[in-house]
């Protein structure tokens, strides 16, 4: 549909206020929201991902785009929810315990989002109960935690035990990232997924939860 | 110890570097937004950090540990506000103002780091340390050392927290680990990064070059031996600078004057356009450079000439030369006390004074350490316009806390009062006023109203409480210096017309009386300090400072009667003389040859010449003088010869010779017996002020008496200039 890819161009190119103006016209002309979702928002948000990872376009390109998806989805939401539509999966993130850097989690958040997720941020200085009590709540399918310093990543494996001690380990995929965290760690402590940067953390998350949706 | 004392300034380049904005097509953009969130941005920034000097008892990997090893303990902070911005942004869905926030706070926070490398320095310095290693945690020590130093730096009882992960709160803080050592002349600041694990890091720049300076006295005797880091951009002169090494750099280290000699020893340093233009293929084959054009790439030793400061004899207001520029009487009376002060461009004399009996037991005279940024007023400002005002504010600061401490006694002695005689840039400077607007044309001041402060304001909290008084000024470049000097003449209330003339750099003039004065700055130059002579040099020991033609060769006399070693102010404008009635010189300023090309010996052994290019910028700075008097003489409606009395001030090291001054036609011949020898008036008018009643209401009515002519668009003076550059009989 024309209006929608016009939208998803718009979104790459980070024209946050058309796209906002757009939606609106799409959702005043009929088009489904989930529709309006998938092929006019999330569509411009895995472009724009995949050529990051090519470093075809950089951080500020990325950055613009999600402003601009933030923008439509301000007033699509309401809209979804009326009509039902059930996101990819639903993540709960959070940095860990001890640890108070937010920006490369919230950065992951926002990648998230643009993948279809509905995402919990639960903040900083998050306990390991606080992680699995919330994923419990939301039906979550993700656990991403977040620690940016080698004092708190053994936070990590502390949830991790803390969710096979409650007997829930199986029922998430738990990723994890940040700077001092490496594939070798993640494998150690038994985490699921380890990415190095946010774009592939919300691909990542995606292609697991929809192949184990569908399996 | 709490500072708070930075100055921070946002870069939109930087910010966009931090971002990778300056790969994207958005660069442009991101700067736009950036520009928006300037405002708040300032108003969130707090930056403060807190040092502290402790041991390094469990906080050290195994192979630093050391018995009784010590540490500076560092650490800055944004603020909660700025460092918590970025999150807020995120929250509100502004994911790209949230980056630039993010990436504010770091570069606000990087910049906090370079700056604080003065107050590292000098708490090392008042304990007598030097810097042997700078750790950072993790990869140079355990985590546990950033608890350490939130108790040792004082930041805890300062309100920053930390985490049980060990983590700052306010997040965007950071700690610096200095490993001190007994070494003095070490000065191993910055961080190696290389063994960092985040090798795609915007910021890595792996292990930064090693300098080793040694120097040699005048003698060529080695004195010491010093190393450390030189830090990325910075050129060798800026480094010893940073090291308290003083090298002389008239031109403020653009290359240009040539002074700043060294000699690399080993290692690699490029040859400059600057280097070629100075020194022969001979000189650059042995390693000679110049330290302001010099950045060392990797390790490298380095030998050089240590001017030391103390070797500079500075007139005081009334020495005469080979006196001790320090002298201590007996000062025990229990009498009120002030220092009156003249800050010159090139020199800082400060005199200490009893306020009833006006005796004045003690003297101190410095270099204005600023010369490091340039010999003149115009580079200081061009310094200040690169952002160097606060360098020179801090080194005019330490000059006169130095100053103090050694008329006090080191604080022993209380003080009531300070008054101060400066130019208007070096008041500006002081204050940390902007400069810019003196550089330029209109030449706008900021302000040259008097300025009443106290000893706190203006060299900080651990100054003592005394009160403080600045001359007020009249422009640009009729500043209070010269209005202390009319003060001190008493120009105010005199019938007869006088004249005064300080041949200092900017070389300002005033002509008048009780019922009007007229002043101007004429640009002289430097020439009559010694700068800008290829064989000059200040008023140091062993300085020409007069020279008499005997008809085979010049007989010379040196500042404390030693060997010569250069050619100083007096010393010129005697040779010039000198060379103009043997002949040596023609009117039109020609050396004769083969002078012309290698230069007229003065010594025996034809190491101090002087040459053609000397002789004319004598002529450029005599004839400016000389036209500015005249211009000011003619506006006055009075010829020389009405003139009561001629004052001539300046920094020369010893007396000068009127008649050979009017010589060379930098004088009007009628000024001869008429002038006296008036020193340090600046000085002088700042003592009177100390002590006299009611000399505000005074020192404001002389700056509002005077006019001030302007120079550079008087048509007479262009005239006059042309006339006065050539040498020979004063037509009067």
């Amino acid at each position: 549909m024309e209006l929608l890819q016009e939208m998803s161009e718009l979104l790459q190119k980070g024209k946050a206020k058309k796209v906002k103006a757009l939606v609106q016209q799409a959702l005043d002309e009929g088009v489904d929201p989930k529709e309006i979702l998938n092929e006019g928002l999330l569509s411009g948000m895995m472009i724009i991902g995949g050529k990051f990872k090519n470093n075809e376009v950089f951080v500020p390109e990325v950055l613009v785009a999600a402003r601009a998806m933030n923008a439509g989805l301000s007033i699509l939401e309401p809209k979804l929810v009326e009509v039902g539509n059930e996101p990819v999966g639903r993540a709960v993130i959070g940095t860990v315990q001890g640890d108070l850097h937010d920006i490369g989690k919230n950065l992951v958040c926002m990648m998230f989002k643009g993948a279809g997720f509905e995402v919990c941020d639960l903040g900083v200085d998050v306990s390991s109960d606080a992680f699995i009590d919330k994923a419990e709540e939301m039906h979550a399918d993700v656990i991403g935690m977040s620690a940016l310093l080698s004092t708190t990543m053994c936070q990590m494996q502390a949830c991790i035990d803390r969710l096979k001690e409650r007997g829930l380990r199986e029922k998430y995929i738990v990723m994890i990232g940040g700077a001092p965290v490496t594939d070798d760690f993640a494998r150690q402590i038994g985490a699921d997924y380890y990415t190095p940067d946010a774009a592939s953390a919300a691909e990542t998350a995606r292609s697991v939860v929809l192949e184990k949706k569908s399996a | 110890m709490r500072y708070t004392d930075f100055h921070i300034s946002i870069s939109a380049e930087e910010v966009c570097r931090l971002l990778d904005g300056h790969k994207s097509t958005l660069g442009g953009e991101l700067a736009e937004e950036l520009e928006e969130m300037l405002p708040e941005a300032f108003e969130r920034l707090e930056p403060e950090a807190f040092l502290g000097v402790g041991d390094t008892e469990g906080v050290l990997y195994e192979e630093e540990a050391e018995e009784g090893q010590e540490a500076l303990y560092v650490i800055t902070t944004v603020g909660e506000a700025l460092s918590g911005w970025s999150g807020e942004l995120f929250r509100e869905g502004d994911c790209v103002k949230a980056m630039l926030a993010d990436a504010i706070a770091d570069h606000c926070l990087f910049q906090m780091d370079r700056q604080l490398r003065e107050p590292v320095l000098g708490l090392c310095r008042q304990q007598g340390l030097g810097i042997r290693r700078r750790l950072e945690a993790p990869q140079d020590a355990p985590m546990e050392i950033q608890k350490k130093a939130l108790q040792v730096s004082g930041a805890g009882e300062g309100g920053m927290e930390i985490t049980e992960g060990l983590m700052y709160r306010p997040v965007k803080s950071a700690c610096q680990v200095f490993l001190l050592t007994r070494d003095r002349d070490q000065f191993f600041w910055e961080h190696d990064c290389s063994g960092c694990p985040d090798t795609s890091c915007r910021m890595r720049k792996g292990r930064p070059p090693v300098l080793e300076v040694e120097t040699v006295d005048r003698d060529g005797l080695k004195r010491r031996r010093i190393r450390g880091h030189v830090q990325a951009g910075q050129s060798i002169l800026e480094t010893l600078r940073a090291w308290g090494i003083y090298l002389d750099a008239p031109c403020g280290g653009r290359g240009t004057c040539g002074k700043c000699r060294i000699r690399l020893v080993k290692g690699e340093l490029a040859v400059t356009e600057a280097d070629r233009s100075h020194f022969s293929e001979e000189e650059l084959e042995r390693g000679v450079r110049l330290a302001c054009r010099a950045h060392p790439a990797g390790d490298c030793v380095i030998r050089l000439k240590e001017a030391r400061e103390d070797a500079f004899y500075i007139p005081g207001s009334r020495e005469k030369a080979g006196e001790e520029s320090l002298e201590r009487k007996s000062a025990e009376k229990a009498g009120r006390k002030g220092v009156a002060v003249d800050i010159g461009t090139t020199t800082v004399a400060m005199e200490l004074a009893d306020l009833e009996t006006g005796e004045r037991p003690r003297i101190y005279t410095s270099l204005n350490t600023q010369r490091q940024y340039g010999a003149d007023v115009i580079s200081r400002i061009q310094a200040a316009d690169e952002g160097k005002a606060k360098e020179m504010q801090d080194c005019i600061r330490d000059v006169l806390r130095e100053g103090l401490a050694r008329l006090t006694d080191g604080g022993k002695e209380h003080i009531d009062r300070m008054v101060i005689g400066a130019n208007t840039t070096m008041v500006h400077l002081l204050m940390g006023y902007p400069c810019h607007s003196l550089g330029v044309y209109p030449f706008m001041p900021c302000s040259t109203e008097r300025i009443d402060t106290d000893g706190q304001a203006l060299l900080g909290e651990a100054a003592e409480d005394f009160d403080v008084s600045v001359f007020p000024g009249v422009s640009a470049y009729i500043g209070g210096d010269i209005t202390a000097g009319l003060y001190a003449l008493d120009f105010h209330r005199k019938e007869e017309v006088s004249v005064l003339v300080d041949l200092g750099t900017n070389g300002e003039m005033a002509v008048g009386n009780k019922d009007r004065i007229l002043a101007a700055s004429a640009a002289a130059g430097p020439a009559f300090e010694g700068d800008n002579i290829i064989c000059g040099t200040g008023s140091i020991p062993g300085a020409i400072c007069g020279a008499r033609w005997n008809g085979q060769q010049m007989e010379l006399q040196t500042i404390g009667g030693g060997a010569p070693v250069g050619i100083c102010g007096t010393g010129i404008i005697e040779a010039v003389y000198e060379m103009m009635e043997a002949g040596i010189l023609d009117e039109t300023g020609r050396l004769e040859e083969p002078w012309d090309e290698e230069g007229f010996p003065l010594d025996g052994e034809g190491k101090i010449r002087i040459f053609q290019k000397d002789i004319r910028e004598i002529q450029l700075a005599k004839a400016a003088v000389r036209a500015g008097l005249e211009t000011l003489l003619a506006a006055c409606g009075v010829e020389a010869r009405d003139v009561d009395t001629f004052y001539i001030a300046g920094g020369f090291g010893c007396q000068l010779d009127i008649e050979k001054a009017a010589g060379i036609g930098l004088l009007p011949q009628d000024c001869v017996g008429k002038a006296r020898p008036a020193g340090n008036t600046s000085l002088e008018g700042a003592l009177r002020y100390l002590r006299e009643a009611g000399g505000g209401a005074a020192v404001d009515e002389i700056a509002g008496k005077v006019r001030e002519i302007s120079l550079s668009t008087d048509r007479n003076f262009q005239q006059l200039y042309m006339e006065y550059m050539y040498f020979g009989e004063d037509e009067e």
